[in-house]
């Protein structure tokens, strides 16, 4: 399990990869957090834990969202609002009614098992590997560090997220 | 790496293993037909999957073995030391042979160095075959090692086992041609035998079957997650009659199953036990000792994940024992002791945790050449040592870097050992402690818990959170109200303080330490002070008070909620870099808790183990040695409970107390308790409904009794009260806080109307069985 999940190897993992510039359709989770609409490739997603209060955990570096049970297990959480610097929903008086509960997408990645907190998940998106850009240059270094460019939507623009580099081992190891 | 060679590798170091314990069984009982069957069987299946296999370096070191043991077997031979030291260091070189399999898949061609080994011990075991010439020759081949060997020029020059038979004459002298003409159908007949011996083996081996520990750890992971989804079924069918009893069984059969997953990933001790008889062996005899070994409990069992954590302390244990307990024959006998030492190991339960022992009757740790020794390596000031206590300086050994033997030996004495052991013990909750008497011997014991998975914990409140506080650190819990908040925490220039039973306890305060923008602050202390105090609010703090390692600090919560058996899971290495938590647990509730980890938040927080601390934990010690009390106040007289009868202090309401006639019994978790009124606490109260009481139960002989009181007081050691003059000691009466206090008869409480005939009837039973 190498997979190193840039773009490239998600198309390549597909499979169905044809010579030359030929389009690959790619399904991806579509989650939101903000404003934005977000991708994560579904072949990392475990679960998608619904509407879960994650325990806090006092001392811990900001991205943490706090830890929740998961078959067995005690996961760690990533918050993306807090990854990109956005108020926390609780801070925000709470839009879904219930203070504090998140729908949380389990993803694995080569660390093992976490979290990822988000405000909402959405449908499954087929994108086709030719609407895919990398990162604009002019993205702040937060941001590019998390995004692996973006696929150009009709409605908009799907910002994908790369799981190896949402996890939280690798963002404690940057952040210390 | 196939299936048949990996299963191979197991079986062979399965049966290596059950080789080793034989041969050392061997040397006490050198006749024992079934111990050399055994030994041969295990060298017969090796050579005979090795040959299937194409392994020839193994094969031809079995093959070289196997001609000797059946020379052993069938009686014309007689085991002595120098065939069973061959016989091990063939089993090494099996063992050697194996590890490179595993490694590499292949046993490799070898160097020249070992196939010079190889064929060095092939040629050893043969002249082990020729008691003729044995006592001189082969005892000096075995003292040189692995150096060329003189005696058997003709045997080095035909390694390879075909060429076995016709070497022999060649390299014999005296009985060649018997010899040789009877080991050439004594090869022949071995390949039958094992068929024989397999008859009676598979009994054992048909009834257990190998089960990777990590599809255990699966179970057990998945048996804790119905345990949480029971603990939920059971809350939310509390009130609906219909599914209480198939929650009820849910229940029952969960807990069994818990049980039964748990009891799968224990092992005996025995597995660990049994490689020691050769570690002393070889190390009693490169030190020239005399000792004997005695092992006790083996069948005692323990998590197989604890048990390869203490295989490396035990063995340092050991050989700490050999090399600087257990003295020289010569010296023993001028001690007037035995010369032949006794090393014990045992091993056996008490409550939640497994002891195992290592006791030597040698010279006992010198407490004086501790002394000198930690000065002399700069561990300890001179002056500090002068102060230190015998027991005190007994803990020095198990600093890093301390070392009393006088010359660095190949066995111990590089500064390594006791504090290896210490730390990984302390690393699986364990603990270690140390018992020495000069000239009399030493006892090393590690306290290790039965299981890794599940511990005891408290659940405390703070920050609107739940954390677990395992059970094994907490010593004791102080309630302290809001009315006496101010009195009670003394502040020493914001370092808050609480003095139990005289002594100073520095206190940490949970909800402050973990709230960064409190922390922030506390780094600048001084400034801080006044504030800390005024800032505590008007409410109830618990104190629990733990012990981390010696060091002793009171953890200041918000709240307690019930003790739980809690299931350990393990933190992601960001969460488990904070230092704090050791880990995180799923509570009855489905919340989730964090494991506090007393030993990191003491050293978080600057606690030492101090000499003042150190000094209390003595007293500790004397004080537990006198009996202890719940003092208790009854109706304005003041009472006392052995505290080692007390199971719980409850506080109920009063209407929970129903009557048997005049009786006073209390419904206690499904059992009928009665409850001791003498004091009147009940009628006292008994106008007023919404009263509540407080209900001290205890254990009285087998059955549990119910004390009313008006308050829990304190828990004191009493002393014993004499006579004056005749120097009796007086019974139910003790001398607590300095008052005379009456001790509470728990026998005098009167059994419950029925109750009696009842416990008579299971006395006659106990007698007739």
């Amino acid at each position: 399990m190498s997979e190193k999940s840039t773009t490239t190897n998600l198309a390549v993992r597909k499979g169905s990869q044809k010579d030359g510039p030929a389009a690959v359709m790619l399904e991806m989770c579509s989650v939101r957090v903000g404003q934005t609409l977000f991708g994560l490739p579904i072949s990392h997603i475990l679960e998608i834990v619904g509407n879960t209060r994650p325990q806090a955990v006092p001392l811990a570096p900001d991205f943490v969202g706090g830890l929740v049970h998961y078959r067995g297990d005690v996961l760690t959480t990533v918050s993306l609002r807090q990854l990109l610097g956005m108020p926390l929903q609780a801070d925000l008086g709470s839009q879904r009614g219930k203070e504090g509960h998140h729908d949380i997408l389990v993803l694995e990645s080569s660390g093992g098992c976490f979290g990822l907190l988000v405000d909402s998940v959405g449908e499954v998106l087929t994108v086709s590997s030719a609407d895919h850009e990398p990162n604009p240059s002019t993205l702040d270094a937060r941001r590019s560090a998390l995004f692996a460019g973006a696929f150009k939507l009709k409605e908009g623009l799907l910002v994908m997220l790369d799981p190896e580099r949402l996890d939280p081992m690798r963002l404690g190891a940057s952040a210390a | 790496m196939d299936e048949l060679t990996r299963e191979f590798l197991i079986e062979s170091q399965e049966g290596l293993d059950r080789m080793e314990r034989c041969l050392t069984d061997l040397e006490e009982r050198p006749q024992d037909k079934e111990l050399l069957g055994e030994i041969f069987r295990s060298v017969h299946t090796i050579k005979g999957t090795t040959g299937f296999l194409g392994f020839t370096r193994l094969e031809k070191l079995a093959h070289a073995g196997e001609n000797l043991l059946g020379m052993l077997r069938d009686g014309r031979l007689s085991a002595n030391e120098s065939i069973i030291t061959g016989l091990l260091q063939l089993m090494d070189a099996l063992r050697g042979v194996l590890r490179v399999i595993e490694s590499h898949e292949k046993e490799g061609e070898g160097t020249a160095e070992e196939a010079q080994a190889d064929a060095d011990l092939i040629g050893r075991l043969h002249e082990l075959q020729h008691p003729s010439a044995v006592p001189v020759t082969v005892e000096a081949a075995v003292a040189a090692g692995g150096a060329v060997e003189s005696p058997a020029p003709a045997s080095l020059a035909h390694p390879a086992p075909s060429a076995k038979t016709p070497a022999i004459p060649d390299s014999d002298t005296a009985p060649a041609p018997a010899k040789a003409a009877v080991s050439v159908p004594e090869s022949a007949k071995a390949p039958a035998e094992p068929g024989e011996g397999k008859a009676k083996g598979p009994a054992a081996s048909d009834s257990t079957l190998r089960v990777d520990v990590i599809l255990l750890n699966r179970m057990m992971n998945l048996v804790g997650e119905l345990v949480l989804t029971r603990n939920q079924i059971l809350q939310a069918t509390a009130t609906d009659p219909n599914f209480t009893m198939l929650a009820r069984r849910l229940d029952m059969v969960t807990a069994d199953l818990r049980e039964s997953v748990m009891r799968a990933r224990m092992q005996p001790v025995s597995n660990v036990f049994s490689k020691f008889p050769r570690i002393v062996r070889d190390l009693s005899q490169m030190l020239e000792r005399k000792v004997r070994l005695v092992m006790e409990g083996q069948e005692t069992e323990l998590d197989k994940s604890l048990l390869e954590a203490i295989k490396d302390p035990l063995t340092h244990a050991v050989r700490n024992s050999l090399d600087h307990g257990i003295e020289k024959p010569a010296v023993r006998i001028a001690a007037g002791k035995d010369p032949e030492g006794t090393l014990k190991l045992r091993a056996y339960q008490e409550s939640s945790h497994v002891v195992i022992e290592v006791s030597d009757d040698g010279a006992g740790i010198g407490v004086e050449r501790v002394r000198a020794k930690a000065i002399e390596n700069g561990l300890i000031t001179a002056e500090r040592a002068a102060l230190l206590a015998e027991r005190e300086l007994l803990q020095l050994i198990f600093l890093p870097g301390f070392s009393t033997a006088a010359a660095v030996t190949n066995v111990s004495g590089r500064g390594v050992g006791m504090d290896v052991v210490k730390t990984n013990v302390e690393k699986i909750g364990g603990k270690v402690e140390i018992e020495s008497r000069p000239g009399k011997g030493t006892t090393l014991r590690l306290r290790i818990p039965l299981t890794l998975a599940i511990i005891p914990a408290l659940i405390v409140r703070s920050l609107d959170q739940s954390f677990a506080l395992p059970q094994g650190a907490l010593s004791e819990l102080v309630h302290i109200p809001p009315e006496r908040l101010s009195s009670s925490i003394e502040w020493m220039e914001g370092t808050p303080l609480y003095r139990l039973r005289g002594q100073l306890l520095p206190l940490i305060f949970l909800d402050r330490m973990l709230s960064p923008a409190r922390k922030a602050s506390g780094l600048q202390l001084t400034s801080g002070a006044p504030a800390e105090h005024e800032g505590l609010p008007e409410r109830d703090h618990f104190i629990a008070v733990l012990d981390a390692d010696g060091r002793r600090f009171g953890l200041v919560v918000d709240g307690l909620a019930d003790p739980e058996e809690i299931v350990v899971k393990p933190l992601s290495t960001v969460l488990k870099s904070i230092g704090l938590y050791s880990g995180a647990t799923v509570l009855g509730s489905g919340d989730l808790a964090l494991i506090l980890d007393p030993g990191s938040i003491a050293t978080h927080a600057g606690v030492v183990m101090s000499k003042s601390e150190e000094v209390a934990e003595v007293a500790e010690v004397v004080d537990a040695m006198a009996s202890r009390f719940l003092l208790v106040e009854a109706a304005e007289r003041r009472a006392a409970v052995p505290l080692g009868d007390v199971l719980r202090i409850e506080r109920i309401p009063l209407s929970r107390v129903e009557y048997i006639g005049y009786r006073p019994v209390l419904n206690f978790e499904g059992h009928l308790l009665p409850i001791e009124d003498s004091a009147g606490v009940l009628t006292a109260v008994a106008g007023n409904p919404d009263a509540q009481i407080t209900v001290v139960v205890c254990r009285e002989g087998n059955r549990h009794v119910g004390i009313a009181v008006s308050h829990v007081l304190d828990v004191a050691a009493g002393n014993d009260l004499f006579e004056a003059g005749s120097q009796h000691s007086a019974s139910g009466i003790t001398l607590l806080n300095d008052h005379v206090t009456g001790i509470v008869d728990l026998a005098s409480i009167q059994p419950l109307p029925g109750v009696e005939q009842n416990s008579e009837w299971n006395s006659v039973q106990e007698t007739v069985a």
